[in-house]
């Protein structure tokens, strides 16, 4: 188990220049993914109720000779385009859009990729008048129903909620220097500390890395990144990821939706069982 | 409304609330506060202000007197993260505990007005009524049971949200409390969530917005980000009111403000249509 301090692997990194590099300006984001994994990707708009949220892309393409719905956080390169993504930060329409997506997928069949990479849902006045806690709320609820097979990947950062509201999965699976979160480190110094400066000392005691969610068993794999991280080669981080994604998914083509429907609610039900096991490690729960 | 039940015969059956601590005047409207008319108000001050009840008095409010059953309270929550600064998490569970303090979230069974049901309440006390693996699973377990049994269930949510100090694991108690609220629904079982002051973040962004029926105090703040946040994030402006329960009733999240003094006869006739 990783403790306090210590550096996520056995190379260089400290826990903060992990988050540098989840954050990085250059790391591949949802749509460099899924353009690669699916050349003939076709994006599907709107929420069909008021909105299209430009911070979650959905659509079909063909993967390993397969229709599959993607979704993904997506982040804008440009300074204009991050606006217009809202650095990644879904309103209550991406979530609905999200659902919308989910439920057609499931009408045809389409196994579900989603690919995590936000800071968490919009902060905004707009977002609250719009519901943004229900829509989060009713998105975890309805992904339990969604009787097609989930592989969710943290590309980037997992950030709280927003991050869980498209985190709900069959298998979910981690590049290696990405992170997932109760909260960003800004906003836990900012509630433990009031002072979101202690950003770094939050970082090191949330163990968001990686292989911190590994061993508390939160996610089933960590995905290796090329040295120096996934911004250096996109081409070889598509490609390990293609392969995790595909080799997590494939049992799953086989079970029968109840038997699915059921091991995702044990997956989430249990999904602290580690922490029991282990006598010095948590609450005992019987 | 022609309510099941008087207001009266209600009251009684629930239990007497346990002293809170006061301040010495009201924050609602200034005037100088009688602890032992407060109390036999429900902690109401004429002017409408609603004062936050932890675990104990929400108990003895809404079930009848002497028919609560708590359940897994011998549970626990331990440092698991080897959380140190700026406070270490163990000695923060340790003071609340000697407090008399049972976690953020309580549940068992009871009677309200003779009907059995779930009973599970959010105490902000404990760590801000935060989620932690204590209180989802609590939380997961009655609803379970609720599922199979059939009784309905009664949620008295006040919480900052998940907690902290229990990392990504808390935050994975959303999705195995909401995973579990869609068994009750599934199951065709009632269930009532009563958002009081405050309920935000990874609580409104689970549970507590779920229910069948969402009833909200009045003024309670209600919201997922904050409102200091907000301002921190976007430098807007907040209006009065914003994230307010009739805020909320106006924005189509709850289905009725009702106040406390009301809340049991509500509840009791709820339970006699929804079966």
């Amino acid at each position: 188990m990783t403790r306090h301090g210590r550096r996520p692997d056995a190379t260089t990194l400290t826990v903060w220049q992990v988050v540098e590099l989840a954050r990085h300006a250059n790391r591949p984001y949802s749509l460099d993914y899924i353009r690669r994994l699916a050349p003939d990707f076709l994006e599907l708009h709107g929420d069909r109720l008021a909105a299209d949220d430009p911070a979650l892309v959905g659509g079909v393409g063909t993967w390993h000779g397969r229709t599959t719905m993607f979704l993904g956080h997506q982040k804008g390169r440009s300074l204009k385009d991050r606006v217009a993504r809202n650095w990644g930060m879904m309103h209550p329409e991406g979530y609905r859009k999200a659902l919308r997506l989910a439920h057609h997928a499931a009408k045809f069949g389409f196994p579900i990729i989603c690919l995590i990479d936000t800071p968490g849902a919009y902060p905004g006045a707009g977002a609250e008048e719009r519901g943004i806690a229900a829509a989060i709320a009713r998105a975890i609820m309805e992904w339990f129903r969604v009787p097609v097979p989930i592989v969710a990947a943290v590309i980037g950062e997992g950030g709280s909620g927003g991050a869980l509201g498209m985190g709900v999965a069959d298998r979910v699976i981690m590049l290696e220097n990405s992170i997932y979160s109760v909260a960003s480190p800004e906003a836990a110094a900012s509630i433990v500390w009031r002072d979101n400066a202690r950003k770094v000392e939050a970082a090191e005691q949330l163990q968001l890395t990686s292989r911190d969610l590994l061993a508390m068993g939160v996610v089933e794999e960590v995905i290796t990144e090329p040295e120096g991280g996934a911004h250096l080669d996109y081409d070889a981080t598509a490609r390990a990821l293609d392969e995790a994604l595909y080799r997590h998914l494939q049992p799953l083509l086989a079970q029968p939706a109840e038997e699915l429907l059921q091991h995702r609610y044990e997956r989430f039900r249990y999904i602290d069982s580690l922490v029991h096991a282990e006598p010095h490690f948590g609450p005992k729960i019987d | 409304m022609e309510l099941a039940k008087t207001h009266t015969e209600i009251r009684v059956a629930g239990g007497k609330l346990p002293p809170i601590p006061l301040p010495t005047n009201c924050p609602g409207c200034g005037v100088a506060l009688d602890s032992d008319v407060l109390r036999k108000h429900g902690y109401v001050c004429d002017c409408g202000h609603h004062f936050r009840l932890g675990a104990d008095a929400w108990i003895a409010l809404v079930a009848d007197r002497g028919s609560w059953k708590e359940r897994w309270g011998d549970v626990r929550s331990h440092d698991l993260l080897n959380w140190k600064v700026p406070k270490p998490y163990q000695a923060t569970i340790d003071q609340l505990t000697e407090e008399g303090l049972n976690e953020a979230v309580r549940t068992g069974t009871c009677t309200l007005g003779g009907r059995t049901i779930w009973l599970a309440t959010f105490d902000f006390r404990f760590v801000g009524g935060t989620l932690s693996i204590v209180a989802g699973e609590r939380l997961a377990r009655g609803m379970e049971q609720a599922a199979a049994s059939g009784l309905p269930y009664v949620l008295i949510a006040a919480s900052g949200g998940a907690r902290m100090q229990e990392g990504v694991l808390a935050l994975m108690q959303l999705a195995k409390v909401n995973a579990a609220v869609g068994r009750l629904h599934a199951a065709g079982v009632a269930y009532f969530s009563v958002l009081t002051d405050p309920t935000f973040g990874g609580t409104a962004a689970s549970l507590a917005l779920l229910a069948d029926i969402n009833i909200a105090e009045p003024g309670a703040a209600i919201g997922f980000t904050g409102p200091r946040v907000i301002k921190q994030a976007t430098y807007a402006d907040l209006p009065p009111g914003f994230q307010s329960a009739e805020f909320q009733l106006a924005h189509g999240q709850v289905d009725m403000v009702v106040p406390r003094t009301e809340l049991r006869r509500l509840l009791a006739h709820l339970l006699e249509m929804y079966p």
